[in-house]
């Protein structure tokens, strides 16, 4: 066994390869903002589910975004962010049950209520450091869940029919995700380059020190889950007029309390194009496996998940970075070797 | 009276259970730093073997217990040894992302060897209960509490006195300083992932006789394990005991608990699990490293 020190110097320098500075590689983001682009024609195809399977993945990019800005950026793990996606796709249930039927209404409601609620819950939770913030975040995601379920005035178990989805307006919902994915995107980017984001990471590498500093902890933690909780409540105001009906099992769905925090981790945690492009891999392989192989899509994406974690353990953003080609990923696929 | 006596000993045996679900858990993330995702999905292997070997050769299923933990040590130690070792000092989300594929593969892989239907181990004795003062306890819940008991005492036994144990430790304080002393922490890491997975086998095996088979049993054990063991403190035996008691207490109790606000009538059964998550949230907010967690430094 070679000498630890040499050993983990070598390792430490390989572990700083390819990082780019606070918003990620700039290469990245620039493909990722293209492909935004090109999804804006998605609804010239007329096809109806080539629209939904997409519709998701802008919708697990929103959510995933607004993982990455709390988890990421702020370094607080989040198990808790379904509860946001949750609470948006009621506030729009609620706003339809008494005849409004505006999705900039339902957007916004959600939002302020979002906000509002990581704002009450966010104060005493975001002194729980670490595991424990992560704890207490997935205590409230269940426990809302079951609320929910046991509320008659929200349908308890039995949901909310919100209404037919109409054919002729569908795309409608389309291009607002596309927006909220896109909004929640851009707002990653200026957020970052802001004092905000750098206050953000300030946190995350060492709270103490940027206390010290006079960073406000508590404060930026609070807002950091506020706008967090504004994109997945956002993503959640349009889904539920899109699927035309929620349930509780739908909306605080394990799956989407767990995919955008894989999908940004797959991506590149705590850079602006990761969390996109984990979601158009993952959402996107998933379907592409779920139609090929009926029965063994979950084994392939499992595998294909660890492979990419053993490949590419910094995330895919991570190959924009990579000077030197082949043999410096060699080199550093021992990086984290125990 | 005698139903609150009856919620307290449900609990406490149910407690039992969830100790040994978190105590595994609990090992591999204090001392690996590793969030094990699949510890769920190992759960669930150990309850089919139980049941492999109770239906194939008709093993009593207590006698089950070393032998799950033995296949299950062994997967582990291969697992942590030819996988999760590339990643081991990855950042913790790094190490989150891989178990999370680690359980889809093992629950798949279980979908295509027993298929999703729902199983169950009823050895003759399943049905057998007796009574203490109007209190109701089934034999097989009784023994699984005694064994999750002896399982949570030998381990904290090994964990202080025997040498590997003392190197574990070692390990989770200081890995540089542990290094230094002649620890080989890669053999460490395999022998902790090896037990963590060992004890979910264990778990698995106690569950098999109380509850219904299938490949995605371990899913709510995996978040009880999770809220269990940072209710009693990461990394911690003692911890584990008392959080999982805690738990199964409070989840027992919560059933009996009916609230009424103007027309709406919200059942205590319905939100056990909210009312079990509320008191966590309070004893995180009071005592932000556990019950039996180190005080902040």
């Amino acid at each position: 066994m070679k000498p630890p020190s040499a050993g983990s110097a070598q390792a430490a320098a390989l572990r700083r390869i390819g990082l780019g500075g606070i918003t990620g590689n700039p290469i990245a983001f620039l493909v990722v903002l293209g492909m935004m682009a090109l999804l804006l024609a998605v609804p010239l195809t007329h096809n109806g589910y080539i629209e939904i399977v997409f519709r998701n993945i802008l919708m697990y990019a929103a959510m995933a975004y607004g993982w990455n800005l709390i988890g990421g950026y702020t370094g607080y793990v989040s198990f808790g962010n379904v509860t946001f996606f949750g609470i948006g796709a009621y506030c729009s249930a609620v706003l339809a049950m008494r005849g409004v039927d505006n999705l900039f209404a339902y957007v916004a409601l959600a939002m302020v209520v979002c906000a509002l609620f990581a704002a009450i819950v966010g104060l005493p939770v975001l002194r729980l450091r670490g595991h424990y913030f992560g704890i207490a975040t997935l205590g409230i995601a269940l426990a809302v869940a079951d609320i929910v379920a046991n509320l008659d005035a929200l349908g308890g178990t039995s949901g909310i029919a919100l209404h037919q989805v109409d054919e002729a307006h569908f795309s409608v919902y389309y291009y607002a995700m596309w927006l909220v994915a896109l909004g929640s995107m851009l707002g990653t980017y200026f957020i970052a380059r802001s004092k905000l984001g750098y206050a953000f990471v300030a946190i995350r590498e060492n709270e103490d020190a940027a206390a010290v500093l006079g960073i406000s902890a508590t404060r930026y933690k609070v807002t950091a889950w506020a706008i967090s909780a504004m994109m997945a409540g956002a993503a959640g105001a349009i889904f539920a007029p899109a699927n035309g009906f929620i349930d509780p099992s739908i909306t605080f769905a394990v799956d989407s309390n767990v995919f955008p925090i894989v999908m940004t981790i797959l991506g590149g945690i705590g850079t602006v194009a990761g969390p996109f492009i984990g979601a158009l891999l993952l959402a996107g392989a998933n379907e592409l496996l779920q139609r090929s192989f009926v029965k063994a899509h979950t084994l392939f994406f499992g595998a294909m998940i660890v492979l990419i974690v053993l490949l590419l353990p910094r995330g895919l953003v991570w190959l924009f970075g990579l000077r030197g080609g082949v043999r410096t990923w060699v080199k550093s696929l021992s990086a984290f070797k125990a | 009276m005698h139903l609150l006596a009856q919620d307290l000993v449900n609990g406490i045996l149910a407690g039992g259970i969830l100790a040994v679900v978190a105590l595994g858990f609990s090992l591999v993330w204090g001392i690996m730093n590793i969030i094990n995702l699949a510890h769920g999905a190992f759960i669930m292997l150990g309850a089919y073997a139980t049941y492999q070997l109770f239906t194939s050769w008709h093993i009593d299923p207590f006698l089950t217990i070393p032998i799950s933990f033995v296949l299950l040590f062994t997967l582990g130690y291969l697992i942590q040894r030819f996988v999760i070792n590339w990643v081991a000092r990855a950042p913790v989300l790094t190490t989150f992302l891989l178990t999370f594929g680690l359980a889809l593969l093992v629950v798949n892989i279980a979908l295509f060897v027993w298929t999703g239907d729902t199983r169950g181990v009823s050895p003759s004795y399943a049905g057998a209960n007796f009574s203490v003062g109007g209190v109701t306890v089934p034999w097989v819940k009784l023994f699984t509490l005694l064994a999750a008991l002896l399982i949570t005492g030998l381990m904290h036994l090994w964990l202080t006195r025997s040498k590997t144990g003392r190197a574990i430790r070692a390990t989770a304080m200081d890995i540089g300083a542990a290094q230094l002393s002649g620890v080989r922490v890669t053999q460490i890491y395999a022998i902790v992932f090896g037990l963590g997975t060992g004890l979910a086998g264990v778990a698995g095996t106690l569950l098999s006789m109380s509850y219904a088979i299938n490949p995605n049993m371990g899913d709510p054990f995996l978040i009880k394990g999770f809220v269990v063991c940072v209710l009693g403190g990461l990394g911690s035996v003692q911890g584990a005991l008392i959080g999982g008691l805690a738990y199964g207490i409070v989840e027992a109790f919560a059933t009996q608990l009916d609230v009424t606000i103007g027309t709406q009538h919200i059942s205590g059964s319905g939100l056990q699990d909210a009312i079990a998550l509320v008191v966590l949230l309070i004893v995180l907010i009071v005592r932000p490293r556990g019950i039996m967690g180190k005080a902040i430094a």
